[in-house]
Order: C-alpha cells, then sequence, then structure tokens
C-alpha cells in the first residue's frame, strides 16, 4: 500500500519534471529571436559605452570635444562617415592615413588599441551619440583645452597697418587668430601640442621651405596641408607674417578666454571637493573668511578666465596661504572646482562679504556660518579610497563609514549569533543526557 | 506438433534487424529476467543485480553521487557544442562569447547551462563528500574510492578553474591573475611553476590556450577514468554502506529489491527533476559576462573565483606561505589520509558516528560560526603582529604566530570534549573536522560579500563602487 503510494507520487513528480522541461523548452524557443535581437543591441551598448571612454582618451584632443573636429582635424560626427564601409573605417584608424596627422593606432602598428578597441570605436562613428560623448569626455576632465579662435586687439591691430605691406602683415594676423592660434597659441608662442613659430629659428627658414610647410603639412605630425582652405595669397601672407614677427607689437594676438566645459556631474563632482577642500579657508559659499579672499565676487570672475583659475589652484599662490594643489588633484578634479566657481558668476555680488568667525553670546546666537573643523568631511576624493588593507587610516576610515547602524545589520548580527548559540545549546544540552545506546553496537 | 508449411523463412528486413540490436523484445517482466539484464549491459553493470531495500532512502544519499555524474554528463554534452563556437585566442574568445550570447540560437542557453551547471558541480561535489564523511563511508574497504573521490574532486575544482578564464571578459582575467599569483609561493619551484602553467609572466594568450587544452582534453579524460572506476568501485566495495545491525537484528535477513526497477526508475526520476531545475534556472540567470579583458584596468577589489575565497580571506591573515601552501596542503593531506586515520567499523552508515556525534557536530558548528567572524574582525583591526614584533621574519610573525593563535585553542576544545564528554577518537576527528569546515566556509562567505575595495570589511549592501 505505502509501496504503492510512493511509486505514484514519484512517477507524478517524474511527469511534472518532464512537463516543465517541455513546456519551458518550447516557451524558450518562442522567445529566442527576440532574445536575440535584445542581447545584440546591448551588445551594441555596451561597446558605444566603452568607445566613448576610448574616444575622451585617445581622439579627443584632436577631433574636439562632440567630434566636431579641431582646426584642420575633420569632424566625426559627419553623416558622410556613418555611410562608410566597416573595413574602411577599421583600415583608417588601424593604419592611419598617410600625409595627415592621423597615426596608426592598432597595436600592430605600434599604437596603443587593440583590435576590439578599434572595432568599438568604429561602432561610435556610425552609431554613437556625439553629445553624450562630449559629456563623457568633459567627465573624464580629458575636454581639449585649445584655444579654438581669438580675436586681435584692435588696437596693437590699426597698428601694424603703418608697418611696411601693413595690409598683407593683417590678413596673416587675422588668418592665423582663427585658423593657427588653436594649436600654435597667443602671439604664435607655442602651446603642448604645436612648436612656437615666433621665434628666431624659424624666422631664419627660407620662404620657399615655410610655404613648403604650410601648402602640404609636415607629415607625421598634427601639422597638415593647408592649401585646401587657403588660397596661394593667404599662403604667402602667412610666410611673411612668419618671416616678419620680430616686428608686430606683442600681445596682438591674444590668448582666448576658453571656458572649460561641465556638466551635471562635474557640477556635483566639483561642489563636493570645494565643500572638503576650500570652503574651509575660501568660505562655504566662497563669500571668504578672514584665512582666504573671497571667490564669489563679481570682480574676480569677470577678469579671471577658467583657464587663469586653473592655473592659480594647481600651482597655488606663492607667499600666500593658496597651496599647490596640483599634487593633490587630478587635473579632472581641479576643473570640476573651477566649473563650480565659475557658476557663481551670474549671481556674485559687487562687493564681497566675508563671512566672520564666532559672534558672540551662547551657542545657539552664535553666526553658524562660519564653518569649523567639525564640519568639515574627512580630506579625501572618491579615488583615494583604493588603498591596502593595513593601512590602518584606511581601515579607521572603513570603520567610520560603516558603523551606521540600520535594520540589515541587526538582522545579520541576531540570526548568526541566535543560530549559533542554539546549535551551541542544543550540542551541549544534548551532551549532558545520557546517550541512547542503540547507535553504537 | 504440425508441420511449419513449406513456406520461405521471410528474413527480417534490416531495419527490423537494427530495432531488434537496438530495443531488446520486451522488458523482462520477471526478477530473475531484470537481474539478466543488468548483468549482461555495461552501462547498467555498475549497479548489483539486487540492491537492499534501505539504501534507496532518499534520505539516506539525497543521491548526490548520482546528480554529481548527471552534472559531468550535461556538462560534457553542453561541452561539445561550445567547443563548435570557440576559438581560444585572444581577443577573439570574447567576441566568440558575445557571438554565443547574440548571435547563435540557444547559444545564451547552451552557455547558462555549462556554467550553472560547472557551479553546481562544486557544491554537489563538495555535499558528496560531506555525506560520505559524516556516514563513515570512506573506511575501508571503501578507502580506495574515498581517495579517488577527493582526487576527482580536486579535478572539478582545476576544470572550472581553467574554464573560468575561457569568456576572456575582466572578471575570467582577474579571477584567474588572482588565483595563480597564489602558485608563485611554492617553496623554490614557485616561479617556475607559475611560468610553466601561465606559459609567460602574466595570464596572457598563452595561459588562454593552455587553459582551453587542460578544460577540454586532459581533465575532462581523467575525470572521465576516474568516474568510470568511482562507480565501480561502489559496486565492488558492497554497495551502500548500511548501519551494522544490533546483536538481535542479525538474523533477519535484509529484505533486497531486483535494481530493475527499482533503483533504475528512481535513478530516472531523480535525473528528470534535476535536468528540469537546472534548465529553467539556466534560462532565468544569464551567466555573467563583463567587459572583454583589459590587462591595464585591475578592478578593485580583484577576487578568485567564488570557491577560492576562503583561500583568498586566509591569505589576508597569513603568511602567503602558511595561507596559500601550507594550510591548504595540510587540509588536503588529512583528507587524504582520513580513511588510514582512525579504522573504528563500529559506527558505519550512521549519520554523525553517535548521538555524541550528532551534538558534538552541532557544538562545532555552533562554535565555528561565532568564533571565525570574531577572529577575522580581530585581525582586521586589532592584531598586528608585524608591527608588535617589527625585527621578527615575517614567517614567525604573520605565520607561525597566528596559526598558534588560531590552532591552540582548538587543541584545548578537543581536550575538553575528550576530557568533558568522554567523545571518542572518531567523534573527536568529527568534531575537529566540523568546525574547521565550518569555519572555512564561513571564511568562504566573508570573502565573496563582506570584502569591498581594498579588500577592506565592508556590510555586503554599503560596498563603494570605484572605477
Amino acid at each position: 500500500m505505502n509501496n504503492t503510494r510512493t511509486y505514484l507520487i514519484e512517477a507524478l513528480i517524474g511527469l511534472g519534471a518532464t512537463l516543465i522541461i517541455v513546456t519551458t523548452l518550447g516557451q524558450y524557443m518562442l522567445n529566442e529571436s527576440s532574445r536575440i535581437n535584445e542581447a545584440q543591441a546591448k551588445v551594441l551598448s555596451a561597446q558605444l559605452d566603452e568607445s566613448m571612454t576610448l574616444y575622451a582618451e585617445n581622439c579627443a584632443v584632436c577631433h574636439g570635444l562632440n567630434g566636431e573636429g579641431i582646426g584642420a582635424t575633420p569632424a566625426l560626427d559627419n553623416p558622410a562617415l556613418v555611410t562608410m564601409t566597416f573595413d574602411d573605417l577599421y583600415k583608417t584608424i588601424s593604419r592611419g592615413r598617410f600625409d595627415t596627422a592621423m597615426p596608426a593606432w592598432s597595436k600592430e602598428d605600434g599604437g596603443p588599441l587593440s583590435d576590439y578597441q578599434i572595432e568599438e570605436m568604429v561602432a561610435l562613428i556610425q552609431y554613437g551619440d556625439w553629445n553624450a560623448t562630449g559629456e563623457r569626455v568633459v567627465n573624464l576632465g580629458l575636454a581639449p583645452l585649445v584655444p579654438f579662435t581669438t580675436d586681435p586687439n584692435p588696437a596693437l591691430f590699426a597698428e601694424v597697418q603703418n608697418l611696411p605691406d601693413g595690409l598683407t602683415l593683417q590678413t596673416a594676423i587675422q588668418i592665423f587668430a582663427s585658423s593657427c592660434v588653436a594649436c600654435h597659441g597667443a602671439d604664435g608662442l607655442g602651446t603642448g601640442i604645436a612648436p612656437a613659430l615666433n621665434d628666431p629659428a624659424v624666422r631664419a627658414k627660407t620662404a620657399d621651405e615655410l610655404t613648403r610647410t604650410i601648402t602640404f603639412g609636415n607629415a607625421g605630425t598634427l601639422m597638415a596641408g593647408w592649401s585646401n582652405s587657403l588660397t596661394g595669397e593667404e599662403i604667402n601672407a602667412m610666410v611673411t607674417l612668419i618671416q616678419r614677427w620680430d616686428e608686430i607689437p606683442a600681445g596682438i594676438i591674444p590668448a582666448p578666454n576658453v571656458p572649460i566645459p561641465t556638466t551635471a556631474e562635474s557640477i556635483a563632482l566639483g561642489s563636493d571637493l570645494y565643500t572638503a577642500n576650500c570652503s574651509r579657508c575660501h568660505g562655504p559659499d566662497g563669500q571668504g573668511t578672514p584665512r582666504a579672499p573671497s571667490l564669489n565676487v563679481k570682480g574676480l570672475l569677470t577678469t579671471t578666465s577658467d583657464l587663469a583659475l586653473q592655473q592659480i589652484i594647481t600651482s597655488g599662490v606663492p607667499g600666500t596661504a593658496m597651496p599647490t594643489w596640483g599634487d593633490r588633484m587630478t587635473d579632472a578634479e581641479i576643473q570640476a572646482i573651477v566649473g563650480f566657481i565659475r557658476q557663481w558668476e551670474a549671481t556674485a555680488p559687487e562687493v564681497a562679504v566675508p563671512a566672520k568667525g564666532g559672534g558672540g553670546g551662547p551657542p545657539w546666537l552664535r553666526n553658524q556660518t562660519t564653518t569649523t573643523a567639525a564640519q568639515q568631511p574627512a580630506a579625501g576624493t572618491s579615488n583615494s579610497t583604493a588603498g591596502q588593507a593595513n593601512n590602518p587610516h584606511q581601515t579607521q576610515q572603513a570603520v567610520t563609514q560603516t558603523t551606521t547602524l540600520d535594520w540589515r545589520i541587526l538582522l545579520l548580527a541576531f540570526g548568526a549569533l541566535s543560530i549559533s548559540f542554539t546549535l551551541i545549546f542544543l550540542g551541549v544540552a544534548s551532551l549532558r543526557r545520557k546517550p541512547p545506546k542503540m547507535d553504537k553496537a | 506438433m504440425t508441420e511449419p508449411t513449406p513456406q520461405p523463412n521471410p528474413e527480417p528486413s534490416m531495419i527490423d534487424r537494427m530495432r531488434e540490436r537496438l530495443v531488446p523484445d520486451a522488458m523482462p517482466s520477471d526478477d530473475r529476467g531484470r537481474m539478466r539484464m543488468v548483468m549482461d549491459s555495461l552501462v547498467l553493470h555498475i549497479h548489483p543485480a539486487k540492491v537492499e531495500a534501505s539504501t534507496l532512502k532518499w534520505t539516506y544519499t539525497w543521491g548526490l553521487g548520482g546528480l554529481a555524474g548527471l552534472l559531468m554528463t550535461i556538462l560534457g554534452l553542453t561541452g561539445i557544442v561550445l567547443i563548435n563556437n570557440y576559438t581560444p585566442a585572444a581577443p577573439q574568445a570574447y567576441l566568440d562569447i558575445l557571438e554565443l550570447n547574440s548571435n547563435v540560437w540557444f547559444g545564451e542557453l547552451i552557455r547558462n547551462l555549462h556554467h550553472w551547471s560547472a557551479n553546481l558541480l562544486i557544491v554537489v561535489s563538495v555535499l558528496h563528500l560531506i555525506r560520505v564523511f559524516v556516514t563513515g563511508a570512506y573506511r575501508p574497504p571503501r578507502e580506495l574510492n574515498w581517495l579517488i573521490g577527493v582526487a576527482m574532486l580536486l579535478l572539478v575544482i582545476g576544470a572550472n578553474f581553467t574554464g573560468y578564464l575561457l569568456p576572456w571578459d575582466q572578471l575570467a582575467y582577474w579571477a584567474i591573475t588572482v588565483g595563480t599569483s597564489i602558485i608563485s609561493y611554492v617553496p623554490l619551484i614557485g616561479n617556475w611553476l607559475s611560468r610553466l602553467i601561465l606559459g609567460g609572466p602574466e595570464v596572457g594568450a598563452n595561459t588562454l590556450l593552455n587553459f582551453y587544452s587542460m578544460h577540454i582534453s586532459f581533465i575532462p579524460l581523467l575525470i572521465f577514468g576516474l568516474m568510470s572506476y568511482h562507480f565501480w568501485r561502489v559496486r565492488k566495495d558492497g554497495g551502500l554502506t548500511l548501519p551494522k545491525k544490533a546483536e538481535s537484528d542479525s538474523q533477519v535477513k535484509p529484505e533486497r529489491v531486483t535494481t530493475i526497477p527499482h533503483l533504475i526508475r528512481r535513478e530516472f526520476i531523480f535525473a528528470i527533476v534535476w535536468i528540469a531545475i537546472i534548465l529553467v534556472f539556466a534560462m532565468l540567470v544569464p551567466a555573467p559576462l563583463e567587459g572583454i579583458a583589459n590587462p591595464d584596468i585591475s578592478p578593485n577589489p580583484a577576487k578568485a573565483p567564488w570557491y577560492f575565497m576562503g583561500l583568498q580571506e586566509l591569505l589576508l591573515h597569513f603568511h602567503p606561505l602558511f595561507g596559500a601552501i601550507i594550510l591548504p596542503g595540510l587540509a588536503i593531506l588529512a583528507v587524504f589520509l582520513l580513511p588510514f586515520f582512525d579504522i573504528n567499523l563500529t559506527s558505519v552508515g550512521v549519520y554523525f558516528r553517535s548521538q555524541r556525534g550528532r551534538s558534538l557536530t552541532l557544538l562545532g558548528i555552533g562554535l565555528a560560526l561565532i568564533a571565525t567572524p570574531i577572529w577575522v574582525v580581530l585581525d582586521e583591526y586589532v592584531l598586528n603582529w608585524n608591527a608588535w614584533l617589527p625585527t621578527w621574519d615575517m614567517l614567525i610573525s604573520n605565520g607561525l604566530i597566528p596559526l598558534a593563535v588560531v590552532l591552540l585553542p582548538l587543541i584545548f576544545l578537543d581536550e575538553w570534549i575528550y576530557k568533558t564528554f568522554r567523545a571518542d577518537t572518531e567523534e573527536r576527528v568529527l568534531f575537529i573536522a566540523t568546525f574547521l569546515f565550518t569555519a572555512f566556509i564561513v571564511l568562504t562567505i566573508i570573502g565573496i560579500f563582506f570584502r569591498g575595495p581594498g579588500m577592506s570589511l565592508y556590510w555586503p549592501w554599503a560596498i563603494p563602487t570605484i572605477h
């Protein structure tokens, strides 16, 4: 009787399992094609996500924040590229393009990118969202800070007309201010990516040499050939300018005020960093304290460019309490702080109202705006948390971060302790009982 | 008798002959025929013709050995399919997995089946080992099968570990990097061995090829051979262990039933239920796949495969030579030597030896559950032997002393249960083994869930993500 029932139950279980296998497999098969579509979309979006970071790290410096191109470097947000074949784009990226600034990027040809990463870059060019890419570039602190164009100083520009052949020089200066200053810098004094042109060594070169370089570019460098965008006369004017730059008054082509690009994420980071590092001396809202000048004031913000602010934060101000922050923060973090400070410009007061410390009377009547040491979160930024487990400071931090009691900790502790104590209690209690004899022969 | 009509005997068609060869005329209906069938078949021959009815109880073996065999079969079949869409080269391996997931019909399902079966196999193998241990089924004459079983467990872990690298994603790359870094702590030949296994100074394309060939040829071959032997040995050693009968019962003959259908039926039902469970699980939970392996970007924390997290946790508390080589080596040696250590045969087939053994097991688990986290937290925040004994050799200050701190209480505990509860040798072995194994499980759980960036302790829900 009992056997028959067991048999029946087991047979039913087996039948049920078979039914489950058949039905779920059928259901899975019906769903398979849509699953495959979803999986393909997921692969693409994962590749695009990685390629945006790669773009920020490798390409943005020449092809621009949003793939719009800088100077002579072509734009990538170009609909024509979307219709190109995969092979053409892949080969261009992996092997570079002869006679242009485009180097070979594949590891086989001495570049930094793996085949897989180059495939991802092609995906970015053909399917990518350039606005999202621009945000990624900014958040990584890799926005190209090259000045794009500028306007010549009008007073000095007028003076140039009095020089011999002044009109030619003026044309050349205007071309330089719109096309060359991006790389060759203010007054042609050079930047990190291109050499100075306002230089005796360059002036010593022959006109032929200079003309050839401007017309055909300099293979293997960022210098592109300009014969497509400049006429022969304009190129001659540029040669004239380069050869006679010592006659041109200094400061005629100023460094343009390039705003540091920001995103919501970078502003939030800047706000956190400001609170943690700057607010103690400069005040929580930049109103200044007796220790340091106010930042939230029209006079400072309108006259100081983002680049200058970055420079001040990075290198500090010698002879004052302003330390060198470049040692403690990355460029991206400093740029985030600049972006955060820049936000105040619209509402900044004409005259700063520095916070006065303390105030008199009992604690609840005192001026609460002054920051005290106790309010400051522990110094340290998000990427300094990585470290060795044995570092006592580190573990200290880990403890303070996690000692807040919540229900999960209570549940875990209560559960583990009650299980353990029950087991121990059961064990000890049953040990004290006389053991039954049947188990051991 | 009538003479047969002189008709020409119709030759059976080829199809009929093939069917006859494949399917016997009919299932034998009597016990004798069924027993014959087992005797005559190679595959069924792993079972005896008759088994004792009491060994069929679900709750005695829990079917763990059979489940391990079933998982091996699933792994073999899905593995053969997976080989067809895989190239053991970087980065093509990763692209192949991506393609498998997004461009091959049933590709992801096959991969999920393989992945989850492999991980389940480790759990099941360990549970099987525990079952055999607590019922004393490793005692002579079964000691050889115990050794084969332990060797297979190590091979299963090896198979899982070599397979772990094959997707060539970040998870695989760094888990294998952490896992193989232990090799270089082997005394004298460590660096040479590490280079031999990795095929170079670090995990790379050569490692992938090495692991792939190990994963699809050597290890499966060994497992298949040992598995066949293991099954056969169970029969040769007299089937499953049974409790000794009391004197009064020894006259009563145990009830024996034929293998077909009683044992075979249960095996089939068990297999089909587990196939259903694994299939549904594999359909619902995809196997993890992260970004392509990138040697330049290491995740924080970089963790070994989950079954090595207990070892990685040990490494945080001991000198690597102790944490990675000596302690695990001693543990494996102890497991191997277990059948030869205590050959008292009185309690074979009884779960946890005796009533006292059951109590001591509970006690051991409970004590280990409390002691291990306390020790981990103490060692993390308070104990700092290196700083306290700066002039001492690291091997002593960070190896021997912590080991003594851990082992001395255990020795006192052993003395205590010996003196207070009069536990005999086998119960003491059971107690110590239970305590150590529970401690290892707790360490594994702490390593998997409670370790965050920099391998610092965190609550599982408060682990910060760091890029």
